[in-house]
């Protein structure tokens, strides 16, 4: 249904651009794009939810010539990596290093293979793919037995972050998640798995022709957490003490109320 | 159904977490014992972090301890006195091992300190019950009567100064042993998420040599405010209480230690202690091998607080 109501969206956009004759746009190519929703509410039964993300390539260049990358980038933290090393037959963490500004999620879709679409050097500039974003050490961990980090340690230490990341659904690489329809239209679908970052996402739409970037457009998309659950959070780690004592009222209200349903005479 | 936990930051499934609630209520329900070391190893084993697991456990044993509390109360079964020189020292260890834990955990090494802290306890009790019931079993099956082993003399500890009289306990001792006795499992409690009943219930016996019948209910009297003091304590320092998750768990726990109950009465006492020492030595060995086997994965993220 929601994808039917984009659907329609994308259409009547095309007619509008097209009737302007896209005359607002200097440039002979561009794009124009938008959500599905901007924004996201978690609330106790989240598990995920599908957005989609779509637009129209304004433009006269010859058909299957250009190509659109998404990237949906959540709010940057600052994130410790430990590393497990083996100490008298145990596995315990014996590295740390922070690692950051880094979206705590990413996500990036496109019509085919990044490699394929543009060089190393455009989408290093365009922080393309998990692998170009820019980050640096941030040196205040801590441990002060870890060593100082070499090139190599920042990259494996990058890797693991991504891959760590990965796993959890939290980055992720679609080289087919771009669709063109009609040298037009394009559409992507991703999916936001539960365990989302809070707060404010950016949403980049590139286009690229012969590996250059043509066409871009930026958004953003809210990931905000709801209800109880958000009064919750914000009581834990606002009104620490306040929280402490509703668990405790909590617990002791439940263990009471139990003992009166079960007493046995 | 998936239920989005605030703190732990995870979904996890509903049912299974009323069902784990559940089982281990049952346990504890049979065996009488108050079940959070069982818990929280299950909590880490599904997932939740271990510093979240621990601080919300101690959460739903105060509700535990309410509900098992008030019973020995309506008894008259409980030394109010010894339970607050108890609970004394308990608060004051817990307090300690909160800033134990908050420590380690800015070091990055609570989950070590929670993984190893049980595994030496439950192998330590876990192989202690087991030696005990399995005799028993062999003296009944020789149709012997079980001699309760008294305990060897302590009294040179109970003699110790500041003494005081303990009506209801019919002792007046030195007030320092249940001081310290409390002390180590309030920072067991903050550290481990348990009641601690399963030091706290011996060293009553053994050490203090009270008589049986309040112990129980004194040792729940003290866990109550103990286990608050240990989860206001967590939450004021670690931000790691789930209240969600420990809801849930009451939850199924309350259920589940009704239905214990009524199974425990149909089974024989030493059969049912070497079966919980077979569960408890099963769990240490699946925290041991967790420690000693390379893990899949040897990094792991901490995301850092950006908070005011």
């Amino acid at each position: 249904m929601k994808t039917a109501v984009a659907f329609l969206a994308v259409i009547v956009l095309t007619v509008l651009c097209a009737s302007s004759g896209m005359a607002q746009k200097a440039q002979a190519n561009a794009l124009v794009a938008d959500l599905s929703k901007d924004q996201i509410r978690v609330a106790s039964n989240f598990t995920g939810e599908r957005i989609l993300l779509f637009g129209a390539i304004e433009g006269t260049s010859p058909a299957g010539a250009s190509d659109v990358v998404v990237v949906v980038r959540g709010p940057s933290e600052n994130f410790t990596l430990r590393r497990k090393k083996r100490m008298a037959g145990i596995w315990v963490n014996a590295e740390a290093r922070t690692l950051g500004p880094l979206p705590g999620y990413y996500a990036v879709a496109s019509t085919r293979a990044l490699a394929d679409i543009a060089p190393v050097s455009e989408r290093a500039k365009h922080q393309i793919g998990p692998k170009y974003l820019r980050f640096s050490l941030v040196s205040q961990t801590p441990e002060a037995a870890t060593p100082p980090a070499s090139p190599g340690d920042i990259a494996l230490y990058h890797d693991s972050f991504v891959r760590i990341k990965s796993g959890q659904n939290l980055y992720s690489v679609d080289p087919s998640g771009v669709s063109i329809i009609a040298d037009r239209l394009f559409r992507a679908e991703l999916t936001l798995p539960s365990g989302l970052p809070f707060g404010t996402y950016i949403t980049e739409f590139f286009l690229f022709e012969k590996g250059r970037v043509v066409g871009y457009q930026t958004g953003e998309l809210s990931v905000t957490i709801t209800g109880l659950e958000q009064w919750l959070r914000v009581t834990a780690h606002e009104m620490p003490l306040l929280y402490g004592l509703f668990g405790v009222f909590i617990a002791g209200l439940m263990g009471w109320g139990v003992a009166i349903l079960f007493r046995r005479v | 159904m998936q239920i989005y936990l605030p703190i732990a930051e995870i979904s996890a499934n509903f049912m299974t977490l009323i069902g784990m609630g559940g089982l281990v209520g049952f346990m504890s329900g049979m065996f009488g014992v108050g079940g959070g070391f069982l818990m929280t190893p299950l909590l880490i084993f599904i997932g939740i972090p271990p510093a979240v697991a621990v601080a919300s456990e101690a959460n739903q044993i105060v509700a535990s301890s309410v509900s098992g509390g008030l019973a020995h109360w309506r008894r008259r079964a409980i030394d109010i006195r010894m339970g607050v020189i108890l609970m004394s020292g308990g608060v004051a260890g817990s307090y300690a091992g909160v800033q134990l834990f908050k420590l380690l955990r800015a070091l990055g090494q609570v989950d070590l300190l929670i993984s190893s802290s049980y595994v030496i306890f439950l192998s330590v009790i876990g192989a202690l019950m087991l030696r005990e019931s399995l005799h028993a079993i062999r003296e009944t099956r020789k149709g012997r009567p079980i001699r309760v082993r008294r305990p060897g003399q302590h009294s040179w500890i109970l003699r110790l100064p500041l003494r005081m009289r303990f009506r209801q306990s019919r002792l007046y001792i030195s007030i320092i042993p249940p001081l310290l006795i409390g002390f180590l499992v309030g920072m067991l409690s903050a550290i481990m998420g348990v009641g601690g009943g399963f030091i706290m219930v011996p060293a009553m016996i053994y050490l203090l040599r009270m008589p049986t019948n309040v112990v129980i209910g004194t040792s729940l009297f003290q866990i109550i405010f103990v286990t608050s003091a240990v989860t206001v304590l967590h939450a004021v320092e670690n931000q790691t209480v789930d209240i969600v998750l420990a809801v849930l768990l009451m939850i199924g726990g309350v259920i589940g230690a009704q239905f214990g109950a009524i199974a425990g009465q149909r089974l024989r006492g030493e059969e049912l202690r070497a079966l919980l020492a077979l569960i408890v030595l099963g769990v240490a060995c699946k925290l041991m091998l967790d420690l000693v086997v390379e893990p899949a994965e040897l990094f792991s993220i901490q995301r850092l607080e950006v908070g005011p």
